[in-house]
C-alpha cells in the first residue's frame, strides 16, 4: 500500500496551519510549501486510483471505530477520479498563482495560499467522506475559505460579492444541517452506507423533505438555478485563478454530493426526472444570461453555471452512458473552464471594468494567450477536434439511448448560443483594433506553462479520447453499483 | 398534576426552536441593516442548535456520562440522552461562530467602502 486516503485531509490541513510558522523562517516557503504538498497529494491520488481500479475501493476507518459507528473515508473509482482531478487542478492553480502579481507582499500571499489549501482540503474531503455530518463540516471548510478568497481584493467590490455569498451559504448550511438531523432522528445513523441500507424503512414524507433540503443546500454551491445568485459576482470579483478553482474544484465537489445523495443514499422515485428538470432550467437561464453579459468573467461564470446544468441533465438520465457523459463533461469543464479563466484574466488584466470590449485586438500583443483562449472557447462549445466535442457527443448519444429527443435538441440549441457568445469574444480578440488606453500585461512564465499544459491536455483528449474513457467507464460503473458501495463499507470487521 | 399539559410541553421545545429559526429568517430576509442581517443568520443557527439538542433528548434521561451515579441507578433510570446530537451541536456552534465572524468582518469592510450599513444603498453589483 502506498498511502491511505486520510492523508488527503490530514496533510493539507497540517500544511495550511504550518504555513504561517514556516513563513517566519523564510518568506518564500509560504509560496513553495503548498506546491510541494499538492504535488505529493497528486502523486498519491494517482497511485491510489491505480490501486483502486485493480483491487476495488479502499475504505479507510478512522481511529478503529468500524462503520456505522465510526467515521470512514471511501476511495472508490468514482471518488478517486474526482480526487485526482481536484488535486491536479489545485496544483495548476497554485502554479499559476505563484507570484500571480509581481511584488506580492508576504501577508496577502500567506492568506491566499492558506485559504487555497483549505479550499482544496474541504473539497477533497466532501468527495472522500462516507459520513453525512463530516460532509457538512467539509462543506463549511470549503465555504468559509471560498468567502475569504472572494473577498481577497480590497479595492474592488469583492466584499459585497462575498457578503452575498455568506448570506446564501449560511442559510444553505442551515438547510443541510436540518436535512442531516431529519435523517438522524429517523434512522439514528450518520453513515452514508448505513443510511442507504436502511432508508427504505423511513417514511416517504421525511425522505422527500430531507432530500429537498439537501438539494437546496448543495444547489447553492453547485450553482443550480435559482440558487446561483452568488456565483457571477464571486467569479467576477475574486482573483482570476480563484475563478478556476471555484469552477473546477468547489462546484465539482457540490455536484458530487448531490449525485451521491441521489444515486447512493435516497431511493426516491422521480429524483432523476427532478435532476433533468432543474438541470434544463439552469442550462437555459444561464446561457441566455451569458449572452447578455458585458463583463468577461461574468460571462464565463454564467457559461459555467450552464455547463453544471448540463452535467445534472446527463446524470438525470440514470443510465450508464448518462453517468459516463456527465463525468466526461465534468472533466472537460474543469480543464477547459480553468484555461478560459487563466487566459481570460490576462486578457483583461490591466482594465478596470473587465469588460468584453477591452479584449479588442489583444492577439497582436498577447499572441499565445489569445490563441489559448480561442482554443478553450472552441473546446467548450464542442467543436471537433477538441476535448469538449467528445463530452457533448457522449451526452447526445446518452440522450438518444434514453429516447430524450427534446434534450438532444436543447443541447444543440445551447451549443449554438454558446458559439455565438464565445465567438463574439474571439472575434474581438483577433479582428478589432486595440484601444490605446489599455496596456496588455504579459503572463508570467509559470502561468504560461500552466496554460500550455491545459491546452495540450485539451488537444490530447480531443485527438485521443481513449486516454481517459477507460477510467471514466470504471468510475461510472462504481457510482452505479450501490450494493457494492454498501457492502464495502459495512462488511468491515475490526 | 395534569399529565396532558406536560405532554404538550414536551413538544413545546420543537415549536420554540422552529419559532426561533423563523424569527432569524425574518431578520435575515426583511431587515435592511447589514448588522441585523448577520444577527438574523446567527439566530437561525441558534434555533437549529436548539432543535438538534431536542431531537436527542429523552424524557428523564441523564447526562451522557458514565458516572457511578448512573451505574447505580442503571436499572431504575436506565436512560441517557443521546450524546451524538450534542456533539454535533458543538461542531455546528463553532462553525456558526466562524461564519458570523467572517460576515462581521465583511460588514466592517463594506462600511468602510460605502459609509453605510443600509443594504439598499450598497448595490454596485446589483443586489
Amino acid at each position: 500500500m502506498v498511502g491511505t486516503p486520510v492523508l488527503f485531509v490530514a496533510i493539507p490541513l497540517l500544511a495550511a496551519f504550518l504555513i504561517p510558522l514556516l513563513g517566519m523562517i523564510w518568506k518564500e516557503l509560504v509560496r513553495i510549501v503548498p506546491g510541494l504538498v499538492l504535488t505529493y497529494l497528486l502523486i498519491l491520488s494517482v497511485n491510489l486510483l491505480n490501486h483502486v481500479l485493480v483491487h476495488g475501493p479502499i475504505v479507510e476507518v478512522i481511529a478503529g471505530w468500524v462503520p456505522p459507528i465510526g467515521i470512514n473515508l471511501v476511495f472508490s473509482a468514482f471518488s478517486g477520479f474526482l480526487v485526482v482531478l481536484m488535486e491536479f487542478l489545485g496544483l495548476l492553480v497554485w502554479a499559476y498563482s505563484y507570484r500571480f502579481k509581481r511584488n506580492v507582499d508576504y501577508e496577502p500571499a500567506l492568506k491566499y495560499f492558506l485559504m487555497l489549501m483549505m479550499l482544496i482540503t474541504g473539497s477533497v474531503g466532501i468527495v472522500l467522506t462516507g459520513d453525512i455530518f463530516n460532509m457538512f463540516v467539509f462543506i463549511e471548510i470549503t465555504s468559509i475559505s471560498a468567502y475569504g478568497l472572494t473577498a481577497f481584493y480590497k479595492g474592488r467590490n469583492s466584499a459585497e460579492a462575498s457578503f452575498k455569498y455568506v448570506m446564501m451559504g449560511s442559510i444553505a448550511s442551515t438547510f443541510l444541517l436540518l436535512a442531516i438531523m431529519i435523517i438522524y432522528s429517523q434512522l439514528g445513523t450518520l453513515n452514508m452506507a448505513d443510511i442507504a441500507n436502511r432508508i427504505h424503512t423511513m417514511k416517504p414524507a421525511y425522505k422527500i423533505i430531507s432530500y429537498i433540503f439537501f438539494v437546496t443546500a448543495l444547489g447553492i454551491e453547485a450553482e443550480i438555478f435559482p440558487l446561483n445568485g452568488w456565483a457571477p459576482d464571486a467569479y467576477a470579483e475574486a482573483p482570476g485563478p480563484v475563478g478556476a478553482a471555484f469552477a473546477g474544484i468547489v462546484v465539482k465537489a457540490a455536484v458530487y454530493a448531490i449525485i451521491r445523495y441521489t444515486y447512493t443514499i435516497f431511493d426516491l422515485s422521480g429524483t432523476l426526472n427532478f435532476l433533468i428538470i432543474i438541470g434544463m432550467i439552469t442550462l437555459i437561464i444561464a446561457e441566455t444570461a451569458a449572452i447578455r453579459q458585458e463583463k468577461l468573467k461574468r460571462m464565463l461564470a454564467y457559461s459555467s453555471i450552464g455547463q453544471m446544468g448540463l452535467v445534472l441533465v446527463a446524470f438525470g438520465f440514470g443510465t450508464k452512458e448518462g453517468v459516463f457523459a456527465a463525468l466526461f463533461l465534468m472533466l472537460n469543464h474543469a480543464i477547459i473552464k480553468s484555461l478560459l479563466f487563466f487566459s481570460g484574466s490576462y486578457l483583461v488584466y490591466n482594465s478596470t471594468e473587465k469588460k468584453i470590449e477591452e479584449v479588442n485586438g489583444m492577439s497582436k500583443y498577447l499572441p499565445i494567450t489569445s490563441l489559448l483562449f480561442a482554443l478553450g472557447a472552441f473546446a467548450i462549445v464542442g467543436l471537433p477536434p477538441f476535448a469538449g466535442f467528445w463530452s457533448k457527443l457522449s451526452v447526445m448519444t446518452a440522450a438518444a439511448d434514453s429516447n430524450m429527443i427534446l434534450i438532444m435538441a436543447l443541447v444543440l440549441i445551447v451549443s449554438v448560443v454558446e458559439l455565438v457568445y464565445y465567438l463574439r469574444v474571439v472575434n474581438r480578440i483577433y479582428f478589432f483594433k486595440k484601444e490605446a488606453s489599455i496596456k496588455p500585461h504579459r503572463p508570467t512564465i509559470n502561468a504560461m506553462v500552466v496554460m500550455l499544459v491545459l491546452g495540450a491536455i485539451i488537444l490530447v483528449i480531443g485527438f485521443y479520447p481513449d486516454a481517459v474513457t477507460g477510467i471514466l467507464h470504471k468510475a461510472s460503473a462504481s457510482l452505479m453499483d450501490k450494493g457494492q458501495y454498501i457492502h464495502h463499507v459495512l462488511s468491515l470487521k475490526q | 398534576m395534569d399529565n396532558t399539559l406536560f405532554g404538550y410541553l414536551d413538544y413545546a421545545v420543537y415549536g420554540t426552536a422552529v419559532l426561533v429559526m423563523l424569527i432569524g429568517l425574518y431578520g435575515a430576509m426583511v431587515k435592511k441593516s447589514l448588522l441585523k442581517i448577520v444577527i438574523g443568520l446567527s439566530v437561525i443557527d441558534s434555533g437549529l442548535n436548539l432543535l438538534i439538542v431536542a431531537i436527542g433528548y429523552y424524557k428523564g434521561g441523564t447526562a451522557p456520562i458514565f458516572s457511578q451515579g448512573f451505574l447505580d441507578n442503571f436499572k431504575s433510570v436506565s436512560k441517557m440522552v443521546d450524546p451524538v446530537p450534542q456533539a454535533l451541536v458543538l461542531t455546528a456552534i463553532v462553525i456558526g461562530f466562524g461564519v458570523t465572524a467572517v460576515a462581521l468582518a465583511l460588514v466592517i469592510r463594506l462600511y468602510r467602502h460605502h459609509g453605510t450599513l443600509n443594504i439598499d444603498e450598497i448595490k454596485n453589483l446589483k443586489w
